[in-house]
């Protein structure tokens, strides 16, 4: 059984010329467990509306997502998603912000000494130990998206949901943050259905790359990542099989530009 | 750095620049020497005219010597405080209660929001005949005079942030699993923190208002009753004692908020300080 599994799904938006937008049309994929599947397509795809979808954040037209076999009908707390705005609240500390992905997902407020470890252990995974009291203001960017990515990791997620979570930061960090989310996804070992519109990084992190074409979005090819794990270790991006995966995957998209 | 390097320059050549320089990095210094001239500029004006219309500030200050000493001044203060602290504290949370719940819940707010801002929208001062007929003359009228100056604006700013709320960071709640009554309290109340203090910086102001003048109007007590009294009869040495005492309290209550917002909203960056 798929552990996600969108089944013929659509979702159409008002458009402001006061007709209809048609965002997806029958999108049907399944997503085996413990597999790094990315959706990449030109912007406008319905990449995002997919995701957001996928997160119970809002329901689609017709068909319907299965979590586990069973009808998603909202957010739930064997998910985490992981946003491009990041999304911290400035009011809380690093450590606080973290803590809130335990909050929602338990309802409860106060935390056990179990839970305050799992914190803990969250913030060191992504290198933010020390920096527990801080305000999100006082990190860059990049440190910012490392505790996004803790407020997500800490909730033990089945499935990892991140939509270009680095769209926003400069190219190194990117990189960086590139390699060290294949190195904790070789500890977590979660589902992740990952968002771009970045083929060197689709292609970089993930087992399967999935080509949208443009609205409505549906889906245009599927490519198998055979290239050897772990990949953090050495670049992959100088490897053969990278550069023909590449140029498929650019010829597909470019058809749709 | 560079900044002191120009006065010390400037010291060989003027000597009163140079230390003109120096106070106004030193706040004590400037407060002091500013009330200083304050002072002797009122007393140069009041040597030249009657004193029935500037008294000297000597005069003043053994005025306000003589009505603390006979327990005037305080009583009237008290007489003034209480009802302001009732109606200002009854206003803020009634106000910042309604306002999130408005804010949140739109629908209602579609409703309710034309008569809030027909309330607001009222000079206070023409309810006070109507407060006076409801709930006579006291402390009653008092309170609910100062309340309804207050409640308007600390409702209407606070629903305003609440309304304003950052749709993406709700979102990011809801994706960690947040029903509607945690994000209330993990997102809505505190993104509108900002709002709560401009609120009741705008709710103390007309709160003072209120209570002076409904007890100047209507109600004849307290401090309000002494700029009736001491102003009617010309008494003017007196007429300032009430007057300290109310720009005292002004003072107060602004620090009172300041500290609050600096206690509440530390994440918050100052773009000027």
């Amino acid at each position: 059984m798929p552990e996600l599994e969108f089944v013929d799904i659509s979702k159409s938006y008002d458009s402001p010329s006061g007709g209809r937008l048609l965002a997806l049309e029958k999108f049907a994929f399944k997503l085996a467990r413990g597999r790094f599947v990315t959706v990449v397509g030109p912007s406008g795809c319905g990449k995002t509306t997919l995701l957001r979808m996928a997160a119970g954040l809002i329901p689609p037209d017709t068909g319907e997502i299965r979590l586990d076999g069973e009808i998603l009908a909202g957010p739930s707390p064997k998910m985490s998603m992981v946003f491009q705005g990041i999304g911290l609240m400035p009011w809380k500390t690093i450590a606080d912000n973290v803590a809130l992905g335990i909050q929602l997902q338990t309802h409860r407020h106060t935390l056990g000494i179990d839970e305050k470890q799992r914190i803990d252990a969250a913030l060191a995974m992504v290198g933010l130990t020390g920096f527990e009291r801080y305000f999100p203001y006082q990190l860059s960017g990049g440190m910012q998206q490392r505790v996004g990515l803790a407020r997500a990791l800490v909730r033990q997620p089945e499935i990892l949901l991140m939509d270009e979570p680095f769209g926003a930061l400069d190219a190194q960090t990117r990189t960086v943050l590139q390699d060290e989310l294949l190195a904790l996804w070789d500890r977590v070992k979660s589902t992740v259905l990952f968002i771009t519109h970045d083929l060197d990084e689709a292609i970089y992190l993930s087992d399967v790359v999935v080509i949208m074409g443009r609205r409505p979005g549906r889906i245009k090819e599927v490519l198998d990542v055979t290239l050897p794990r772990p990949r953090y270790s050495y670049d992959v991006r100088a490897e053969k099989e990278f550069a023909r995966l590449r140029n498929i995957a650019w010829k597909s998209i470019r058809e749709e530009l | 750095m560079t900044q002191s390097s120009i006065p010390l320059d400037g010291a060989r050549t003027n000597g009163a620049m140079s230390m003109l320089a120096t106070l106004g990095r030193n706040h004590v210094a400037m407060t002091v020497l500013s009330g200083l001239g304050f002072l002797a500029l009122w007393q140069v004006i009041s040597l030249n005219v009657p004193p029935v219309i500037l008294p000297s500030p000597a005069s003043v200050i053994a005025a306000f010597i003589e009505l603390t000493a006979s327990g005037e001044l305080i009583k009237a203060t008290a007489e003034t405080i209480w009802p302001l602290a009732v109606g200002l504290v009854l206003g803020f949370v009634v106000g910042t209660a309604l306002g999130l719940l408005l804010g949140i819940f739109r629908s209602a707010a579609r409703v309710l929001d034309p008569y809030i801002f027909i309330g607001w929208s009222i000079p206070n001062i023409a309810w006070l005949p109507l407060f006076l007929a409801w709930f006579g003359v006291g402390d009653l009228t008092l309170i609910i005079f100062v309340f309804v100056s207050a409640v308007f604006p600390q409702l209407l700013t606070v629903e305003a942030g609440a309304k304003e709320a950052d749709s993406f960071l709700v979102e990011v709640a809801r994706s960690l699993g947040g029903t509607k009554h945690e994000i209330l309290f993990a997102v809505v109340l505190p993104s509108s923190l900002p709002y709560i203090i401009a609120g009741l910086r705008i709710a103390v102001g007309r709160a003072l208002v209120g209570i002076i003048v409904g007890q100047l109007l209507i109600v004849a007590s307290g401090i309000g009753y002494m700029f009736q009294f001491y102003g009617e009869t010309l008494a003017l040495a007196k007429y300032f004692a009430p007057l300290i005492v109310v720009a005292v309290l002004a003072i107060l209550l602004n620090r009172g908020v300041n500290w609050a917002e600096r206690a509440l909203i530390p994440w918050k960056l100052r773009a000027f300080t």
